[in-house]
């Protein structure tokens, strides 16, 4: 499964790679995220997947944001992670959600507490659910230099 | 002083969770179910919260719904008293210190009973709400000592 | 009398708050319809009240200490949550822990579903009017907590999991009383199961409220009970197989027609699956100790990241932990089911009577407590209404 899928998605695949336990991770452009998501419509058909969350991790040594993207490939018993790195000055990645509208709750919720700007999400704000204190001041929680 | 007196024969309840793990939330509920037959206190839900007598807290309080317990607090008709429920609704429990929480019920309103554990038995709640009955009464709560 | 020339259409709509303190939600969630008459035409969810900022304090503590607070995540569901946290640990420790260790957090977590669904099923009843079958429910429910109370040692929180087993053992006494009260318990769900069939007030508030596509139901990632009821067949404890669910047969329950009926219905057939899975675990328990020693364990965790899934009661729930070597985590990311089915399911009640909201809501099974999180905007694309302008100025462009 891992293999074909590896060499089907093989044009935007920047580093493939296994996490614990067993799950498949593709390393992929950020700016190619959209365009993945739709290889992998056709590759699998629409029906066999659906995104599970949306993951950041703010890496300050390295100046970056890490993205995942965690999908259920539930007709193959498998799971696949498609990563993505931003600059941390300015974490901008392409919105899925006209592709994929169950990404609504994991990009929401990743813009609040760690900033990240998904681009083409109109419904992006701040203070979903951080308090009105934190985040007028413009403090995003999940950074690891927010102080809070 | 003549109303305290009547609510102590049927106090009605008023639930909130202020950010509880449902833990509490779930206990509070099966309380209130026949296996431990509360009404035999005249202990029943109200059905808003201007009808009740008794607030009880459940959960850590949180910076958004610090605001609403307030405002529902200050909804209720005297008299009125707080049973908070629960470790988190005493001093926080586990969630202390972080970004978005309060802390106990206290720090936002006037609590008469605590009920600790996490979380407390339904028995221990019901208890609670006993013990501030007696208290109006004019104990202080605890059962005579004997002898 | 003057012939009228023209009809003037005023779309009038109504903003209704539901919550956060409601009678029929024992949760704060705030649900702002916006109605035409009797008719719903856009939800914003609206929550945050119960947002604990766990992710970021699960990083300033421990490992350890993490299992403590990530079991308060949720009180209903917090033997999937330590189990799922757990078995992220002991993925990156590469711990396998003992057969009858698996065994028994099956258990657990077998008999969690059952009061879960009990609870959500009473709730249910409730939220339709029909509060003595809410009141039998929950009366019958109180023998599954003492199951729960038998095993793990306390009704609800108990944190029984521990990286590399369970933290206490079961001995034939309580095997035979938790064995017990599973069977009797199943006789009532039977009863009960049938009431929800026959019954007119049931039938009638549940039927064709909510119904959810098996499309949209994949599109907008809904999972557990809400995907199945609308044919998805997507059960985490199939796919990944973890502790000991490879060897306990089971089946994955489905229904088609997705409404708040099938939902209800899936959980009935869950009740039966989860009872016949703690007879076979009863009465199959493999030897041995199940208890690890906590002082044997490493205090610090090596490099690495790890993925762990679980089925809770509401659907499939994710752990990300990842590890920059030390004693503390460098992220944890918990993506509850709730978040998923409350936040993304604002489409489903589009359409629908202003009465029916709180069944919609209510077979949707919410915890918010698991949510923690999330304020949403979401207008179901293409609706067919007039939108006064006034209410396209809440959402931000």
């Amino acid at each position: 499964m891992s293999q074909s899928l590896v060499e089907s998605l093989k044009e935007y695949v920047v580093k493939s790679y296994a996490m614990k336990p067993n799950r498949l991770v593709i390393e992929v452009e950020a700016s190619k995220v959209r365009e993945v998501f739709v290889k992998l419509a056709e590759v699998l058909g629409k029906e066999s997947f659906y995104l599970a969350t949306i993951e950041g991790t703010d890496l300050p040594e390295k100046k970056l944001i890490r993205i995942d993207y965690f999908i259920n490939l539930f007709k193959h018993d498998a799971y696949l992670v498609l990563r993505a790195y931003l600059p941390r000055e300015n974490p901008v990645v392409p919105s899925v959600i006209d592709l994929i509208p169950g990404a609504l709750a994991g990009e929401l919720e990743t813009h609040d507490l760690l900033g990240v700007l998904f681009e083409g999400n109109t419904y992006l704000r701040r203070s979903f659910f951080v308090p009105e204190d934190i985040s007028s001041k413009g403090i995003y929680p999940l950074r690891k230099d927010s102080g809070v | 002083m003549e109303r305290v007196k009547i609510i102590r024969y049927s106090p009605w309840l008023v639930h909130f969770n202020t950010g509880a793990c449902n833990g509490c939330d779930i206990e509070v509920l099966a309380s209130i179910t026949p296996h431990y037959d509360p009404e035999r206190f005249g202990v029943r839900l109200a059905p808003s919260v201007r009808h009740g007598d008794v607030l009880v807290v459940t959960g850590v309080v949180t910076k958004k719904a610090a605001e609403r317990l307030k405002r529902l607090y200050e909804q209720m008709p005297e008299p009125k008293f707080v049973v908070a429920v629960g470790a988190c609704a005493l001093s926080g429990g586990v969630f202390q210190g972080s970004y978005p929480v309060v802390g106990g019920a206290d720090k936002v309103v006037k609590v008469d009973v605590y009920v600790p554990g996490c979380p407390p038995r339904p028995e221990a709640i019901l208890e609670g709400i006993i013990k501030l009955l007696k208290k109006l009464e004019g104990g202080d709560g605890d059962e005579p000592k004997p002898g | 009398m003057v012939e009228a020339t023209h009809l003037i259409e005023i779309p009038l709509t109504v903003e209704i708050p539901v919550g956060p303190q409601h009678p029929a939600l024992h949760e704060p969630l705030l649900l702002k319809l916006h109605a035409d008459g009797e008719r719903v035409i856009k939800v914003d969810v609206i929550t945050g009240y119960n947002h604990r900022g766990i992710e970021k304090l699960a990083e300033k503590n421990t490992f350890y200490r993490d299992i403590f607070i990530v079991g308060r995540v949720c009180g209903i569901c917090n033997a999937v949550h330590a189990n799922c946290y757990v078995r992220a640990l002991e993925y990156l420790l590469d711990v396998d822990p003992p057969p009858r260790a698996k065994y028994l957090r099956v258990l657990a977590m077998e008999l969690e579903r059952l009061h879960s669904h009990m609870l959500i099923l009473a709730v249910n009843a409730e939220l339709a009017g029909y509060e003595t079958l809410f009141m039998y429910l929950m009366k019958d429910r109180e023998y599954i907590m003492k199951a729960k109370e038998i095993l793990t040692g306390q009704r609800v929180l108990a944190d029984y999991m521990m990286v590399g087993g369970v933290r206490r053992d079961i001995d034939e006494v309580k095997k035979s009383r938790i064995l017990d009260i599973v069977q009797r318990v199943e006789e009532r769900v039977k009863y009960y199961h049938k009431v929800f069939r026959e019954d007119a007030t049931i039938n009638k508030r549940l039927r064709d409220a909510g119904r959810i596509k098996q499309a949209d139901a994949l599109a907008y990632s809904l999972v557990g009970p809400v995907a199945r009821g609308s044919g998805v067949k997507t059960d985490a404890r199939a796919h990944d197989k973890y502790d000991a669910y490879n060897e306990i047969p089971f089946n994955v329950i489905t229904e088609d027609y997705g409404d708040s009926y099938a939902r209800a219905m899936v959980r009935f057939g869950e009740l039966y699956e989860s009872a016949n899975m703690v007879k076979y675990i009863l009465t199959h328990l493999p030897q041995g100790n199940p208890v690890p020693d906590e002082r044997k364990l490493p205090r610090r965790f090596p490099e690495g990241e790890s993925y762990a899934i679980v089925e809770a009661p509401r659907g499939e729930l994710t752990y990300y932990v990842s590890s920059s070597g030390g004693d503390k985590p460098y992220r944890v990311k918990i993506r509850t089911p709730s978040l998923n089915n409350i936040v993304n399911s604002a489409f489903a009640y589009v359409d629908q009577m202003i009465a029916d909201v709180p069944i919609i809501l209510g077979s949707f099974d919410p915890c918010i407590s698991c949510m923690e999180r999330a304020v949403i905007t979401d207008l179901r694309r293409g609706v067919k209404y007039q939108i006064p302008l006034k209410m396209l100025g809440g959402v931000k462009k």
